[in-house]
């Protein structure tokens, strides 16, 4: 018998990953307190090990749901198949930016606690998210998240731009939760609730939605789509991406992203029942033509590479939201494949420009990689791989993950929608190629800087190599997820 | 190791390359002699391997040999299919035949980044194999694509003066084409998956399908873009010249001897089995720019400076004649086609390497600084007026052969087109002829000529077994002939047949315009 009806039985084992990101994170900063000096080399390794024990009891809870997902607090909170292969994308992504941090934070001299304690922290926010089945724990999910990220992005105390960033990033994301608080305030006053499930009931039995809900909509896909640095809510993008400590842009561009589509797959999915009626989806097709053709016409125009990434971020998001809105079954996996695979490759790319020392006030150019090809063979192949896959040239992940997308948005139907992300796509790959270029085309001088090797790093971007061709070359045990994952985020409420 | 062999020989062929160039990656910079060994034997082992092929070649098959087939992504209904047949069989054996004569041209004559080089190379062989073999559409797509990257750095790392400029050109040319079908083939399968249920991308399976008039139409367009650039036709053909005279001798030989083949092939394998009804209403179209292509390209060659630039239009102008074949739908002009296609690679590829092989000691391409080379190199001369001969379709040798039979072909189902071609051959034998007048008679009037010295071992290695072929070809190519007629005459089958059925279905639809939509076709 359940005296308490918000608590489900199995809660304290639903809530398991959570609890040790929490924890451990913690742990990291009391550590720090009183053992400063002695256990500092042991915090990116402990964070880490952290982070794998978390992977462990996520891929343990699979036989627990791989029937059905499992729902707690009272219908607010889903594990289910989806959530955990999300989860594992959050948690690789969190893994390598903390390896690609190590070499980083030292040589800057910012090396501590509370940057490992947030990046768990973060984590721990965005798997709130993407479980999250009730908008307000949504909103949670996304505060945790964002609150992590106002302080990473200014962990170079000492560079003005990252203090910029930092505020420019805290008084836009500041807005941009208003902006979802205030949509989900409309949508309860115009259905009663605020849970996904409910809203699909409400829908499914209304058939209608009002000017009201519409006005709801925009804001929460304005809010969102700050998170997600969807045009024209994109701004923010390359001042922070070019301001932040370099591990942290890669963190901050790739995994929150990921968390937010899982959002917005929940909500489309709800509101599919009107979808015909209200048009939304065609203002989410807007949004995603939008971001693919200014991200990749811009990105033309930069020479700092990180905000050439910024803007092919841009771009990426805007393939990711062509499959999010055609509220297939299949678009759940082309997500997490694309998710996975932009973890891989851009978490990748951005660690290629972590290693090179140089001031970081100074914008890391196409300059500052002239030449390395040759002269720095394992960093130059690296470079080169993650940029051929974000052109999404076959053998690397990012065709495969485009293929799917494109294959999702064909098959239901949107052929004008694939010809404009196929011609922008051409247009994207004449400047990831000129990255491929300066690596091996040009000669370098004696200002180029050196790129830095460590252990941690070079495991890093390994890995990462290793990631984008198997993905590339072999998806298929992914795939075999897929359809229940699909289930989880359309059927299991 | 015998069992790997004769299961899985495709398979071997086409990896032994990726696997040498990971190999040969791994070798420090400085061991670059270690380096050119080693590419050399890996380029050589994976040409014999080759020959098992037409040792186990069955002549009498029509479809698909030596198959290899096991699911890749069983999901989508995509498979990792190799299989050979008449059409690949001469392409995959020029491709294997090619590369090491590439790299032993480049023996001297590559002075930076050898060992990349090398690896370049072989990661471009494993492209071109693939594209070859491939029998499922998808998997044929990854490797057109992967092609490109190896291509793109040897012409952008190796190349001359506007190198950046024409490699990204290259890229961007090709690339745009292919995406482009890339959407078509996903828009083709979902239009088949309508149709049967399970998905695939079996390129038999896909093989002619009754799909609807105006999708047929925008399918083959698309496709046909893409190989059209590839290829290149008229008016696709502006990134050609640049990458050329931008390219590493090798570089330019692959380029001239299979990259532009893909682009037939392609047409040949994908556009005309699987969009009969859109082959017949559209060849005309593709017959007009081909007939330009063949002029126009043979007028601009005539006028070059460059003899670089001069093989590179002649190009434009020879594989004209391989598009003109292929959609004049014969049994004649398509095996005319690809017997040329394989000429073209042999010619051109020898016009190159005798190009390279005046550059490296000259350092220019110039017609005007040369004259009298006879006199001061007259092996090197001997063998350029006989690959020039060969190139301008001379009897007895191999371009003769290809062009006669297209041109035979061709007069059958596109008479005045045919008529037109004709004086391509002439203008084929003017600009080839002025060339060599240019370069090697006349007066031996510059210093800088006199002293030049022949033909090295490495150069004459590379060019001799060139001539053999040519010369093969050309007296006897009944050899090469025979192996390809079962199945370009299956592909004859299956267009025309499913081309028939569509015909009477059209006749008993009573609000169908053209009964016959042949007549775009005198047949």
């Amino acid at each position: 018998m359940n005296l308490n009806p918000l608590l489900e039985p199995d809660w304290l084992k639903a809530i398991r990953p959570e609890t040790i990101l929490v924890v451990g994170g913690l742990l990291l900063i009391l550590l720090e307190a009183f053992f400063r000096d002695t256990l500092r080399r042991l915090l990116a390794p402990l964070a880490a090990v952290i982070l794998a024990a978390t992977a462990w009891v996520v891929v343990g809870m699979y036989p627990w749901v791989s029937d059905a997902p499992r729902v707690f607090f009272g219908g607010t909170y889903q594990i289910s198949v989806a959530t955990i292969v999300f989860d594992l994308t959050f948690i690789l992504a969190t893994l390598l930016v903390i390896m690609l941090s190590r070499d980083y934070l030292q040589r800057e001299n910012i090396d501590c606690g509370e940057y490992y304690a947030l990046l768990l922290w973060g984590t721990f926010g965005m798997m709130m998210m993407a479980k999250g089945l009730e908008l307000l724990v949504v909103v949670l999910g996304l505060e945790t998240l964002s609150v992590c990220i106002f302080v990473l992005v200014g962990f170079h105390r000492r560079i003005p731009i990252s203090n910029e960033a930092s505020l420019k990033y805290f008084l836009m994301g500041a807005f941009a939760t208003g902006f979802v608080l205030y949509g989900i305030a409309l949508f309860y006053g115009a259905t009663g609730s605020t849970s996904i499930p409910q809203l699909l009931v409400y829908f499914s039995q209304n058939q209608s939605a009002g000017p009201l809900l519409t006005i709801a909509f925009i804001l929460i896909m304005a809010g969102l789509g700050f998170k997600l640095a969807l045009a024209p809510f994109h701004g923010w993008a390359p001042d922070v991406y070019q301001g932040a400590p370099t591990p942290v842009a890669a963190w901050l561009s790739t995994a929150p992203k990921a968390a937010t589509l899982v959002v917005l797959l929940r909500l489309f999915a709800a509101t599919s029942p009107v979808a015909e009626q209200t048009k939304w989806m065609s203002i989410a097709a807007i949004l995603a033509v939008l971001s693919m053709i200014l991200g990749n016409f811009v990105a033309i125009a930069q020479r700092d590479l990180k905000r050439m990434l910024a803007y092919s971020g841009i771009a990426h998001v805007g393939y990711m939201m062509l499959a999010v809105r055609t509220v297939r079954e299949d678009a759940v996996a082309a997500i997490a494949l694309y998710a996975v695979t932009y973890v891989l490759m851009n978490i990748g790319a951005f660690g290629v420009i972590s290693l090179l020392q140089k001031n970081q006030n100074d914008p890391q150019t196409l300059d500052d990689v002239a030449g390395m090809g040759f002269k720095y063979p394992f960093a130059g192949i690296a470079l080169t791989v993650f940029m051929l896959s974000l052109a999404g040239i076959p053998g690397t992940a990012g065709f495969m993950s485009k293929f799917f997308v494109f294959k999702v948005v064909i098959d239901a139907g949107d052929i004008g929608l694939a010809l404009i992300g196929i011609f922008t796509s051409i247009v994207s790959v004449y400047y990831y190629l000129r990255v491929v270029y300066f690596l091996y085309m040009k000669e370098g001088d004696e200002l180029t800087p050196v790129p830095v090797r460590g252990a941690f790093a070079t495991g890093a971007l390994a890995l990462a190599i290793v990631g984008v061709f198997v993905v590339g070359l072999w998806p298929m045990p992914v795939f075999d997820l897929f359809p229940l994952a699909a289930n989880a985020i359309f059927l299991g409420h | 190791m015998t069992e790997l062999l004769s299961n899985h020989l495709l398979s071997v062929i086409l990896w032994l390359p990726l696997v040498g160039a990971l190999a040969i990656a791994l070798i420090p910079k400085r061991l670059e002699q270690q380096a050119k060994v080693a590419g050399l034997f890996v380029a050589l082992a994976t040409f014999v391997l080759s020959l098992g092929i037409l040792q186990r070649f069955d002549d009498a098959e029509a479809g698909f040999q030596l198959v290899e087939r096991s699911a890749w992504l069983p999901a989508w209904g995509v498979s990792y299919a190799l299989g050979i047949d008449g059409i690949s069989l001469w392409l995959t054996l020029l491709t294997t035949f090619l590369t090491p004569l590439v790299l032993l041209s480049a023996w001297n004559s590559v002075h930076k980044h050898v060992n990349s080089y090398i690896v370049a190379m072989l990661a471009l062989e494993f492209g071109m194999i693939g594209s070859f073999l491939a029998t499922d559409l998808l998997l044929f797509y990854v490797f057109f694509e992967l092609m490109l990257v190896p291509m793109y750095l040897i012409i952008g790392v190796w190349g001359g003066p506007r190198r950046i400029y024409a490699a990204i050109k290259f890229f961007l040319f090709t690339i745009a084409g292919s995406l482009l079908m890339l959407v078509a083939i996903l828009y083709l399968v979902f239009v088949i998956k309508g149709g049967s249920g399970a998905p695939t991308f079996n390129i038999v399976d896909l093989y002619g399908l009754a799909i609807p008039m105006k999708t047929q139409a925008l399918l083959f367009f698309a496709f046909t873009l893409a190989f059209a650039i590839k290829v290149p036709l008229f008016p696709f053909h502006t990134w050609l010249p640049d990458a050329h005279v931008e390219a590493p001798t090798g570089g330019s030989i692959i380029l001239a001897g299979v990259l532009l083949k893909l682009g037939t092939y392609g047409f040949l394998r994908f556009v005309l089995p699987f969009f009969p009804e859109a082959t017949y209403k559209y060849a005309p179209v593709l017959a007009v720019l081909s007939v330009i292509g063949i002029i126009y390209g043979a007028l601009v060659a005539w006028v070059q400076p460059d003899m670089k630039k001069l093989v590179a239009y002649s190009s434009v102008s020879h594989l004209g004649f391989c598009v003109l074949g292929i959609f004049a739908v014969t049994q004649t002009s398509i095996e005319g086609s690809i017997l040329q296609m394989v000429s073209h690679g042999l010619s051109t590829g020898a016009l190159f390497l005798l190009v390279g092989v005046i550059y490296d000691r000259r350092h220019t391409r110039m017609l005007a600084d040369f004259g009298g080379l006879a006199k001061s190199m007259p092996v090197y001369a001997t063998i350029f007026v006989i690959v020039a001969l060969s190139s301008a379709g001379l009897p007895g040798l191999n371009g003769f052969v290809g062009e006669f039979l297209i041109l035979t072909g061709s007069f059958k189902t596109l008479p005045w087109y045919a008529v037109v071609a004709a004086s391509g051959v002439i203008l084929a034998a003017l600009y080839l002829l002025w060339l060599v007048q240019r370069v090697f008679f006349g007066p031996l009037d510059k210093d800088e000529n006199k002293g030049l010295p022949d033909m090295q071992w490495n150069e004459l290695a590379a060019v001799v077994p060139l001539l053999v072929f040519i010369v093969w070809i050309g007296v006897y190519p009944n050899t090469f002939l025979k192996k390809m007629e079962p199945s370009v005459r299956q592909l004859l089958t299956t267009v025309e047949d499913h081309h028939a059925a569509i015909g009477k279905l059209a006749v008993t639809e009573p609000d169908a315009p053209a009964a016959n939509p042949v007549d775009g076709v005198s047949r």
